[in-house]
């Protein structure tokens, strides 16, 4: 093994586990940065409590099991139907309908505001401890290549990626996908083909709930649920949609498996107690270099 | 036969200015009807009147002998009536293909048909004559985004016939174009007219563009139609020469 000084001992099995462990993580961050860039591209709509809605599923379902005492999956089903329900409908309904009229200003205030109320009121009311959550897989580790690979990881990366695959060919392989496409593309002339505009709309608002959800459930065992986590997961999807480009899914896609990655190997190599800057030196980086993203594309029309 | 539009005594007030001021006028089927006149003789406030995208203040607006009045822009697409716009409006992410196959495709049925029903709703084929047709072939598979301006100007021609209209009103397509482009626009609109008996409304700047497409053209100065006829008879009118000069 090379001996690098200031890497200590490095070692490719090492190496490799937190290649994967960090993939894993990043498809979550994933699926919370392709909600952004949904959200986005169908309403100009940025969610700045996007990170809560993360953490509020969790909720859910530690509130269905705790206190009504309901087996873990009945409490996992009534919870995504409840997120859909609340952080897709409602969200969509009380908060964005009545202010996207005026505007995109008024949306990022009342979303950052919604996160406070969100954050604060699981705080005040549930409890500001961090929760155990029930983990999904088993916590084995295989034996990959010399490297001992969570179970865990692999079952993460496999679900979130799936879920993005299967995103990903219902709006390209279904008519309604792609009415979809149409609307966020261009709504004025989506509407007049007649298609259901506000309809399409609305169901980007529950995909991001749904996906919201996901993401929860993924990443509260790892992380533990906590009132506060929607401030990192917020931040680091966020960063990762703009990384990745923020008006591409595939983008989104790249932008959060990187920041996962780069995060854990600096953790590792670098500094732990720097890691939480990783992602923003990421994001200056490529502001910086590339200021449409890895893989988005510039906005606006040269004619 | 029902004349295919019949617009009927329409007006149309901002406030205290009358943009529209009592037109009448009929289009026939397989007709191609110019709508000219300086810059704020009403043209567009009338098209959007007829369009569904502005409320008349006064006045009938018939689609193939129905009123129209009250209907949104889409239920018009449903009646037939498809139009192309003046500033480009494609979906420029989309392929070629798939932005024909969307205007063509009817937006009903129920959640699950619109799940698992085909993506291209069975119109691949029919898409792909219409691609052939505006000669677009070698782009089908491309972005719409990447196309120049006027592929794209025919892109949208291509989408607005693709539902079947029974009328399609077009939006200054000459706008823009490049003249070779435009020679081929013009080509394939009265290839389309003659062929399929298509009818259309035009409103168009460019008056070479308008007297060489039209069969028939209307002149509209401040809201009024002040003469009507075909291409020659416009074209001497000296109450047309003195809206144009004299201003």
């Amino acid at each position: 093994m090379p001996d690098l000084p200031f890497l200590g001992t490095f070692s490719m099995n090492t190496f490799f586990q937190l290649f994967v462990s960090g993939l894993a993580t990043g498809s979550i961050y994933a699926l919370a940065a392709i909600g952004f860039t949904l959200l986005w591209q169908a309403s100009q709509t940025i969610n700045f409590a996007q990170g809560e809605f993360i953490m509020l599923p969790a909720f859910f379902v530690l509130a269905g099991t705790q206190f009504l005492g309901l087996s873990f999956p009945v409490a996992m089903a009534i919870a995504l139907v409840l997120s859909v329900l609340l952080l897709g409908l409602g969200f969509k309904r009380v908060i964005i309908d009545p202010l996207l009229p005026h505007g995109v200003l008024p949306i990022v205030i009342a979303t950052i505001a919604l996160g406070i109320l969100a954050k604060e009121s699981v705080k005040q009311f549930y409890t500001a401890e961090a929760q155990p959550f029930p983990a999904l897989f088993s916590d084995r580790t295989l034996n990959i290549l010399g490297a001992a690979i969570s179970v865990q990881d692999i079952a993460v990366l496999l679900i979130a990626l799936g879920a993005v695959a299967l995103l990903q060919l219902f709006l390209n392989g279904t008519k309604i996908g792609r009415c979809m496409q149409a609307t966020a593309q261009n709504p004025q002339v989506a509407e007049i083909l007649g298609v259901p505009v506000r309809r399409m709309i609305l169901f980007t608002f529950l995909i991001n709930a749904a996906l919201a959800f996901l993401a929860s459930v993924l990443i509260s065992p790892i992380y533990l649920a906590k009132f506060s986590n929607g401030e990192t997961l917020g931040l680091i999807a966020f960063i990762a949609a703009i990384v990745g480009g923020f008006n591409q899914i595939r983008g989104a896609l790249a932008g959060g498996l990187l920041i996962g990655v780069v995060d854990n190997l600096a953790a590792a190599y670098i500094s732990a107690s720097y890691r939480s800057a990783v992602p923003l030196i990421l994001l200056i980086i490529i502001i910086l270099v590339r200021p449409q993203g890895l893989l988005g594309k510039a906005e606006g029309r040269t004619v | 036969m029902n004349p295919v539009l019949s617009v009927r005594n329409v007006s149309k007030s901002f406030g205290g200015l009358r943009a529209v001021d009592d037109v009448s006028f009929d289009v026939h089927q397989a007709e191609i009807l110019g709508l000219i006149g300086p810059n704020g003789s009403g043209k567009s406030t009338l098209f959007n009147c007829v369009l569904g995208q502005l409320p008349a203040s006064a006045g009938t607006v018939l689609v193939d002998g129905k009123d129209v009045a009250g209907k949104r822009p889409c239920d018009l697409n449903k009646l037939g009536v498809g139009r192309t716009f003046q500033m480009l409006q494609v979906f420029p992410e989309m392929t070629v293909l798939d932005n024909i196959i969307l205007a063509g495709q009817e937006h009903k049925g129920t959640m699950l048909s619109r799940l698992f029903g085909k993506p291209d709703a069975g119109l691949t084929e029919e898409a792909l004559r219409m691609i052939d047709f505006f000669r677009l072939g070698h782009q089908t598979h491309e972005k719409a985004g990447s196309l120049s301006y006027g592929q794209q100007k025919l892109l949208d021609a291509a989408m607005a016939f693709m539902a079947g209209p029974k009328l399609v009103m077009l939006d200054e397509p000459a706008g823009g174009v490049n003249l070779t482009m435009l020679a081929d626009l013009k080509e394939r609109l009265r290839a389309f007219n003659q062929e399929r008996g298509a009818t259309f409304v035009v409103i168009e700047h460019n008056m070479e563009f308008v007297m060489s497409l039209c069969t028939r053209i209307i002149v509209l100065a401040n809201g009024r139609i002040i003469a009507e006829g075909d291409p020659e008879t416009v074209r001497n009118d000296p109450t047309v020469i003195e809206a144009y000069l004299g201003g």
